[in-house]
């Protein structure tokens, strides 16, 4: 069974169209890297994921349980909102600005979830987040505010806040983007360890060789559609389509 | 000089004076809230029934708000239902600037509420809570330290609104000594008025000064 699917998955902000017709489907324990210039739909597609955004048409599942149908911007299933949201909570996601929440502490920021949302009592998670933090690396800073932190600091505990979750999957939206060149390799490590210990993970980056190095398949994307799939050396080094080999020019 | 009755009027004075400005910027937070919350619902019922609320409550004068309290329900009820009651003007003073309070506040609280960064609301999605979880627990506790200086400004607003009351037979601090400067002819007591007055200003503006600090101890 596939940890995710989309079907023939469209969206559309007001007249442009940003996803033309996305079909993908993701293996357990599978590491995906996405990559295509900006404005190519890959963050679009993450969002729709996790229903951050709402499809205009197609069908999305979650752990084979479907999770949203819809046409031309409109419901063709009713699908109890509680479930989806359940689905959902199985998928964690690393943003681009981290998006720590700013008025609670790093143990909070990775408690408040899993205590509010999952009732866990709060020993029990404080327990599990000071092990996360250890394995990012940042059990020191467990009672600092998160502006007290570096950009890379930040984004890992970013990273153990979704995990605190206990996600099927874990997803990056350019997970390195915003943050200062001397801070990008010390989350690439985390996220390293974490494919290492076999987590399902759909990361969007630039990163091109760290895509080559953790990826088992890499898609490229450009103006809404998956243009190109394959293995990384497929995708990465023999790239078979034209706009592929442009973009891989272009930053390389 | 005041002597001992003139000294207990002036204090009672202050206390009308406080206890409206207190209890209407209490509730009119604990209500603001809510309008506000309205004001920003994608609910097209809510949205309309704040708007409503706002426009109307921001749009007329607050003398004539409580002059439709006061006078207004009584006549009213009376029409209704053929009884008379008296009304208490304490309590109307407490509805009326309570029901003006929460109009300003709900802006200010909306405003507060949509200042904060987009992504907060995204990444507590993202980690399966509800739009009320993410609200109560992460949004709102956000919006605490925006929201000191202009509640403090409004509730400077408020206690000096109060000289309004006294035209709902109610002896706020202003009343007070205007009927003794009438009484003796000496406009001193008129400065005793704006002493007090700036004396509960200045402690409401150290405090709330104060608050805004307190509150911010997570932004370096």
């Amino acid at each position: 069974m596939s940890m995710i699917k989309l079907v023939n998955v469209r969206k559309s902000f007001g007249n442009l169209e940003v996803l033309k017709g996305i079909n993908l489907e993701i293996q357990p324990g599978e590491v995906v890297c996405i990559i295509g210039a900006s404005g190519s739909g890959k963050s679009t597609m993450l969002r729709c994921l996790n229903h951050l955004e709402r499809i205009s048409t197609g069908e999305v599942y979650i752990q084979g349980e479907l999770t949203e149908k819809r046409e031309k911007n409109k419901d063709l299933m009713k699908i109890d909102p509680a479930k989806v949201q359940a689905l959902c909570a199985e998928l964690g996601m690393v943003f681009q600005n981290f998006n720590l929440f700013p008025h609670l502490t790093v143990m909070q920021n990775i408690t408040v979830a899993p205590t509010i949302v999952k009732k866990i009592n709060k020993d029990i998670i404080e327990k599990t987040a000071l092990v996360l933090l250890e394995s990012v690396g940042l059990s020191e800073k467990r009672d600092e505010y998160p502006s007290r932190l570096s950009g890379g600091q930040q984004q890992r505990v970013a990273i153990a806040r979704a995990l605190a979750m206990e996600p099927k999957i874990m997803m990056f939206d350019e997970p390195t983007s915003a943050l200062d060149p001397e801070l990008v390799g010390e989350v690439l490590a985390t996220m390293r360890h974490l494919a290492e210990e076999g987590m399902t993970m759909i990361i969007v980056t630039h990163e091109i060789g760290f895509a080559r190095e953790v990826a088992d398949r890499v898609i490229f994307m450009d103006e809404g559609v998956i243009c190109e799939q394959g293995t990384p050396d497929e995708v990465l080094l023999n790239p078979k389509e034209e706009r592929t080999k442009i973009f891989l020019n272009k930053i390389l | 000089m005041l002597n001992e009755t003139q000294l207990w009027a002036i204090l009672n004075g202050t206390i009308v004076t406080l206890e409206i400005a207190i209890v209407s910027i209490i509730v009119g937070a604990i209500f603001g809230v809510i309008v506000a919350l309205g004001r920003i619902s994608k609910n097209k019922v809510a949205n309309a029934l704040s708007w409503f609320y706002i426009w109307f409550f921001r749009g007329t004068p607050l003398l004539l708000q409580l002059f439709i309290i006061y006078y207004a329900i009584p006549i009213i009820y009376l029409d209704a239902t053929g009884m008379t009651f008296q009304i208490d003007p304490m309590l109307c003073a407490y509805v009326a600037f309570s029901l003006n309070a929460t109009a300003y506040l709900a802006e200010i609280i909306r405003a507060a509420i949509e200042s904060i960064d987009n992504g907060q609301m995204e990444a507590a999605k993202a980690l399966g809570m509800s739009y009320r979880q993410a609200m109560t627990r992460i949004i709102i506790p956000q919006t605490f330290k925006r929201l000191v200086a202009p509640m403090g400004n409004e509730l400077i607003l408020l206690l000096k609104d109060t000289s309004l009351v006294s035209t709902i037979a109610l002896f706020d601090l202003l009343r007070t000594v205007k009927t003794m400067a009438s009484a003796s002819g000496s406009w001193i007591y008129y400065i005793y008025a704006a002493a007090i007055y700036l004396f509960l200003t200045t402690i409401i503006q150290v405090v709330f000064d104060k608050m805004e600090k307190k509150l911010g101890v997570y932004e370096r």
